[in-house]
């Protein structure tokens, strides 16, 4: 904004006034200028952020019809298909949301596609903060929190999906009792309170439709609000570049260049949304019928969120059920219902803290991690996503069977195997990647970038000519920090010596050994890039000897 | 060729290359594999060379019944039904059972050790009447169920008509009996428990098929005619169980068979694409490839550029 220009007269009127009061002058003008680091890769949270606007505005549309009861009722409406046909009031009143309310099919529709977007661009975000490190400090509890809103959203999502009381409503709620049934000892009484007596009963549709139009928003949104507080306090993080520091970030300022582009971008996503609903059908519930307790139907899934527990309750084996005292402790159902969504989400949580233990690095970072700099934890990330991809998978293995047309036994067999073998590829391939782009980039600050040009020199011989990088790559290049390789001897000795030959008290027990053999492991395939100068190698310099260019030969 | 030459070398040649070679292999191998249909279309040509349509509209030709008999189902079947190593003894089979496997083109099989696709049948309406008699003359001899002549079966085809309006009027005619059959159906919640209890968990809820196990599937049954739905409840062809008629009743099939067809007919009130029904699957792969990616393409766009004094 141009400063020589002033406002008109009447408006300043106003904003003196109120500034006499408030004094928003100052705050305002500091959180206006706050500044956001140009990436597509910092917009995703926003996705996640918009569409969950959406599903609050669409959502209090639907609740105006919407009636959550159990009751039953004959339905006579104007959907001619399922006239004189038994349901419930919550089923029937979302019949007249679809054919009797005006809108109402297309803001359901709207509803329920903003609902897979959402999930879908928290998992993208997430993966963004991972990768790039953004979780470590001080962003920990930031990362918490998404994990935090994550969880609770697949939850809302699952409620939400059991509402209309339709036939995958139902079949999802009877695989939640089921898991609910598999916990031992209190399993029969955590169902029971949920479902006010024996599954279905009258009383499950009205709980979870508190839950999900006023106890999970409103903690999601709780969550959002403590999310950006932080966010805005912390501010963004940045990749490398050049004028970026840990204590300097460079990107546009909230007003008007960021405002504009975000507005512009709600509009986009609010467009894309609205576009999917207007022309793919998503859950026609009207087509489904009712929900009956005998009623079940194959080729129905969970909504994708839920998929990967849908999958590890299909694959995984009932080798392992025993019996205690006549009870029975199902654990083809406990593991994969509770223990492995615990292990996912756990780990999740606990990385953050994981990782600083393990390396020791204690310090403040503002300046995210290129993945391959940090090739460990990009190995780890890869083999948790390809765990959740395989277990996804799986929760499809029908409908890939019938499609594919592959034997449905195969599938379970092949997503077994998968699940184990899949995320130890996974890992592998990625670090080795990784090193190799680390290798690659210390090639690149030494030596400049192929140029592509090929010279013959006054011998005959021929050279390919490497020009030097540009500034900006220089940084990023440079910024892969010494700390990414902790050489644990190193630090070893140091302890050492300052205690006079005394092994380091935080290298001793069994906690130690172990922290210090996880941080060799973590640490030690790193490519080191210390004392390498930018432009230093020798393949700038044109009247370098004979061997080095075979060796150059050699090297691609 | 300056056209490539000039685009060789961008980044994304590579994949365009990979990609064109995936695509040609893979229509390539689509074109050359022998296919089912096409094992068929021999057996058909073998079959037609004997078979002459035979004249008269209800005239029942059942030496053109054992002339198809002979030539392509006792070669597994057995001359007298029999079955032999390759397929199973069905004397007890029925005639509904034979219209079932013929009309809906599963027999003959071009493999044996296969469940076979719903095709075109190898034989058009008469034929298959002739066959039919055939097999209740002398191989099943009024074992089994009878072909149920209530349900409307195949819709005419044109070809087997001399001209339009002989052909239309035997259109309209089935039209008639058909929506008169779908119509009979009133309770339409009887039909629609009767489908989710008994069929849904391997038809689908829209009939749309699903897996089974042991490599087994269960088939879409969209294009099946409410004759064909009814033989297949009367003779539980493949993993399907046998609901007979005490098990259902033909009221009960009516109603079935009446709330599958009609659930088909639906329009998909949701948009114009309806994901083919397919659920929740198709609707999280949407979300990610067409939603979350046009999103994110939008996200990469507006901060690719960024002006100096932004």
């Amino acid at each position: 904004m141009s400063t020589t220009t002033q406002a008109p007269k009447a408006l300043r009127g106003v904003g003196n006034w109120i500034d006499d009061r408030f004094h928003l002058a100052k705050t305002g003008e500091k959180n206006l200028r706050k500044v956001f680091p140009n990436h597509w890769s910092f917009m995703l949270g926003e996705i996640a952020l918009y569409s969950f606007i959406i599903l609050l505005v669409t959502g209090v549309f639907l609740t105006l019809w919407f009636n959550p009861s159990m009751a039953h009722t004959t339905y006579e409406g104007s959907y001619q298909r399922l006239n004189g046909v038994q349901m419930s009031e919550a089923y029937e009143s979302t019949l007249r949301i679809d054919f009797d309310v005006r809108g109402g099919f297309l803001v359901r529709q709207i509803h329920h596609w903003a609902a897979l977007i959402f999930v879908a661009s928290l998992v993208a975000h997430m993966l963004r903060v991972f990768f790039t490190g953004a979780f470590r400090k001080p962003r920990e509890i930031n990362w918490l929190i998404g994990v935090g809103i994550f969880t609770l959203a697949m939850l809302e999502g699952l409620f939400g999906y059991s509402l209309p009381d339709d036939l995958p409503s139902g079949m999802g709620v009877r695989i939640l009792q089921g898991v609910m049934l598999s916990l031992p000892v209190v399993g029969t009484y955590v169902s029971m309170f949920l479902f006010g007596g024996e599954f279905p009963g009258e009383d499950i549709i009205p709980r979870l439709y508190m839950l999900h139009i006023l106890l999970i928003p409103g903690i999601l949104l709780a969550l959002i609000a403590a999310h950006f507080m932080i966010l805005w306090h912390q501010k963004h993080t940045q990749y490398p570049g050049t004028g970026r520091s840990e204590k300097k970030v460079v990107g546009t300022p909230m007003f008007p260049g960021f405002a504009v582009k975000a507005g512009g971008f709600f509009f986009f996503v609010f467009a894309v949304i609205v576009g999917l609903s207007a022309f793919v059908q998503i859950n026609p519930i009207h087509l489904f019928g009712p929900f009956t307790p005998t009623a079940i139907t194959s080729g129905l899934q969970p909504d994708w969120y839920m998929g990967f527990m849908e999958g590890s309750l299909r694959i995984f084996p009932n080798w392992l059920d025993f019996q205690v005292f006549g009870y029975a402790v199902p654990i083809g159902v406990l593991v994969p219902g509770l223990v492995i969504p615990g292990i996912i989400f756990g780990g999740l949580a606990a990385w953050p803290f994981l990782e600083q233990w393990i390396t020791g690095d204690k310090r403040v970072h503002n300046v995210a991690d290129r993945p391959r700099n940090a090739p460990v934890r990009t190995a780890v990330g890869v083999a948790g996503v390809v765990f959740y991809g395989i277990l996804w998978l799986a929760g499809a293995n029908d409908i890939l069977s019938h499609t594919f047309s592959i034997s449905l036994y195969w599938t379970t067999y092949f997503f077994r195997v998968t699940a184990i073998v899949g995320p130890i590829i996974g890992f592998i391939v990625a670090k080795r990647i990784c090193l190799g782009l680390q290798r690659r980039d210390l090639e690149t600050l030494e030596h400049g970038y192929e140029s592509g040009t090929i010279q013959q020199l006054p011998s005959g011989e021929f050279i390919e000519v490497h020009k030097e990088s540009s500034q900006d790559t220089v940084h990023v290049l440079e910024s892969k920090t010494a700390v990414d390789r902790i050489d644990d001897e190193a630090i070893a000795s140091v302890e050492e010596s300052e205690s006079d030959g005394v092994e380091a008290p935080a290298a001793r027990g069994l906690k130690g050994r172990l922290r210090a053999k996880l941080a060799h492991w973590y640490t030690k395939d790193n490519v080191s890039f210390e004392g390498v100068e930018a432009h230093t190698g020798h393949h700038l310099h044109h009247g370098a000897g004979h061997e080095e260019h075979e060796e150059m030969a050699g090297s691609h | 060729m300056k056209w490539i030459t000039a685009r060789r070398r961008h980044p994304l040649a590579g994949y365009v290359v990979v990609l064109l070679a995936l695509a040609v292999f893979g229509v390539g191998y689509a074109m050359v594999a022998p296919s089912a249909d096409r094992a068929e279309a021999q057996v058909m040509a073998a079959a037609q060379t004997g078979a002459e349509p035979a004249d008269g509209e209800n005239a029942v030709d059942i030496s053109q019944g054992r002339d198809i008999w002979e030539r392509s189902c006792a070669s597994c079947h057995g001359l007298n039904g029999g079955g032999s190593d390759n397929a199973p003894d069905i004397t007890g089979a029925g005639g509904a059972a034979v219209d079932f496997q013929v009309s809906t083109g599963r027999m003959p099989s071009s493999n044996p050790d296969a469940q076979m696709p719903r095709k075109e049948p190898a034989w058009n309406r008469e034929e298959i009447d002739n066959l039919i008699a055939f097999y209740e003359e002398e191989i099943g001899q009024g074992a089994g169920p009878a072909v149920p002549e209530e349900p409307p079966g195949d819709e005419p085809v044109r070809a087997d008509y001399e001209d339009e309006d002989a052909y239309k009027e035997a259109k309209a005619e089935y039209d008639k009996a058909y929506d008169a059959y779908i119509d009979g159906a009133s309770d339409t919640e009887a039909g629609m428990q009767l489908y989710l209890a008994n069929c849904a968990h391997c038809h689908s809820w829209s009939g749309a098929g699903g897996g089974l196990t042991g490599g087994h599937w269960a088939p879409e049954i969209g294009d099946a005619t409410p004759r064909q739905l009814y033989e297949a409840m009367l003779t539980g062809p493949g993993q399907m169980p046998v609901f007979t008629e005490g098990t259902i009743t033909p009221e009960d099939k009516q109603e079935l068979i009446s709330y599958v067809k009609t659930l088909q007919a639906e329009p998909n009130a949701g948009g114009i694409f309806d994901l083919n029904r397919v659920g929740q699957v198709a609707e999280g792969f949407i979300a990610w490839t067409v939603g979350l990616t046009l999103i994110i393409a939008c996200a990469i766009w507006i901060t690719a550029k960024q002006r100096a004094h932004d």
